[in-house]
């Protein structure tokens, strides 16, 4: 029982870190830097740039925005009924390059080092390329923070697991005790009496895994937590659950044993 | 076969053995004669290597405990029949498992198993108990067991730890019968005693320890 219910607490935790980091994933694909294009530039200059930005190490993919596209989006986005041409005669937003950065440049460091490769180049300067510095710096921050929290619990909760699987062992070898110094005398040698006892602590601990993973999945079915799209379930965190337990039923029964026979 | 030779065994209450000599021949049946916490058991332990001595050394058929490691130590006491005082029966489970307990850890083939345990528990007259638990048998009849327990294994030296002290003159008398059956057999026995009155009436081999020491 103790077993599962440290197991049940190992579960949370690595359903929390799994969605943490999908999370973070989630983030780290939307940093992207925009570089805006003067009007004057022709279609063969914009195609040159093209070709040189795509060219910059940490570029993975690059997107044109025209000049037509970037009203059509902005009035998606503020669902502005305001039609510009109306106001000023003009469309005042300028063409694009929507810049995709490389996993490893998914970073405030890497983004700034993409965005000045792209400044340097001529006819762009340094205001022509954006990126949300400010907000990027702050939730590396907070994921630094959060990561590390997550790792204390998880460090913790898992030791706890694995002291009460340890623990269960030692008052199994204490109950046998008696039988264990009879197998002793009689010429049994170590291993003969410690494979039970591992066998044990291996089924005690695949046993707390599955109890644990059938406690979860009522778990999230009851709380409807899946239905948010942000946080997602997968039948591999049960298996790895049941696995998990297993583990720690064969380091467990091997620290107690180890420690008492 | 079994030489002790000048073991000391210490213990941090100043208490244990020093300058143990002893050695068995094949066959011998030998008495271990001393006053109550003379060392008598230490000796036995010695042998069957639950103590190891501290200084000097133990020889039971080619091990050495100057050559051996921990690990052989169960391969040891696989020669060995041991016979306790308080019996160590296995309380869980009946006379029949509490014998073949002893092939069962030591890996002895399951067909072979019964055979020896059933010719075990007839050598020591209990066939027709063999289904009982331990609590249902007199004191003498669970030290009948504990003597099959330590045969099953066709050990070349029984030792017996007080084997009589908890029962009555009569029993003790059956008991001592059935050393004498085994040892005529060919197995060595070493008897730890302070029943004065048994080894009296024998012609046997007697050892005697005192203060920590054999005095042959």
């Amino acid at each position: 029982m103790t077993i599962t219910i440290s197991l049940v607490l190992t579960g949370i935790f690595l359903i929390i870190t799994i969605n943490l980091n999908r999370f973070v994933e989630d983030l780290r694909s939307r940093v992207e830097l925009e570089v805006f294009l003067d009007d004057s530039f022709d279609e063969a200059k914009i195609k040159s740039l093209s070709d040189k930005i795509r060219s910059i190490a940490g570029v993975e993919d690059l997107t044109f925005i025209s000049k037509e596209m970037a009203i059509l989006e902005y009035n998606n986005l503020f669902k502005e009924e305001t039609d510009y041409f109306e106001v000023l005669g003009y469309n005042p937003l300028p063409a694009s390059f929507r810049v995709k950065l490389k996993y490893d440049f998914r970073t405030a460091q890497g983004a700034e080092q993409v965005s000045n490769a792209i400044h340097s180049l001529p006819d762009i300067s340094p205001d022509d390329v954006a990126f949300r510095r400010e907000a990027l710096v702050k939730f590396e921050k907070y994921i630094r923070v959060a990561i590390g929290i997550d790792l204390i619990v998880g460090c913790i909760v898992c030791l706890s697991a694995l002291l009460l699987v340890s623990n269960s062992i030692k008052l199994i070898i204490f109950s046998k005790s008696s039988l264990i110094h009879t197998m002793k005398l009689v010429g049994a040698t170590n291993f003969f009496i410690r494979m039970p006892l591992y066998v044990q602590g291996t089924v005690q601990g695949i046993l707390g895994g599955l109890f644990a993973a059938l406690i979860l999945l009522s778990l999230v079915k009851i709380s409807g937590i899946e239905v948010a799209s942000l946080i997602t379930i997968q039948w591999q965190l049960y298996m790895l659950l049941i696995c998990f337990g297993g583990v720690l039923g064969i380091v467990g029964s091997s620290m107690a044993v180890r420690h008492y026979l | 076969m079994v030489r002790i030779h000048n073991a000391c065994v210490r213990y941090r209450n100043n208490d244990g053995l020093e300058q143990i000599n002893l050695e068995i021949r094949r066959g011998e049946f030998i008495y271990l004669v001393g006053p109550t916490g003379a060392g008598k058991s230490t000796v036995l332990k010695l042998i069957y290597m639950e103590e190891l001595p501290d200084e000097g050394h133990v020889m039971v058929d080619n091990f050495d405990t100057r050559e051996m490691s921990a690990r052989e130590i169960p391969y040891v006491r696989r020669k060995i029949g041991v016979v306790f005082q308080d019996f160590k029966l296995l309380d869980d489970r009946d006379i029949f498992e509490n014998v073949a307990f002893v092939l069962r850890v030591t890996g002895v083939r399951r067909k072979d198993i019964k055979r020896r345990t059933l010719r075990a528990l007839a050598d020591v007259g209990l066939s027709h108990k063999s289904r009982k638990m331990p609590n249902e048998l007199s004191g003498g009849e669970q030290q009948r067991v504990s003597i099959a327990r330590a045969i099953v294994n066709d050990p070349f030296i029984l030792l017996a730890d007080e084997p009589t002290g908890n029962l009555d003159p009569t029993t003790a008398v059956e008991i001592m019968n059935i050393f004498e059956k085994l040892n005529a057999r060919g197995t060595a026995v070493l008897m730890a005693t302070h029943n004065y009155e048994i080894v009296n009436n024998s012609a046997k081999r007697i050892v005697s320890i005192k203060n920590g020491r054999t005095l042959n």
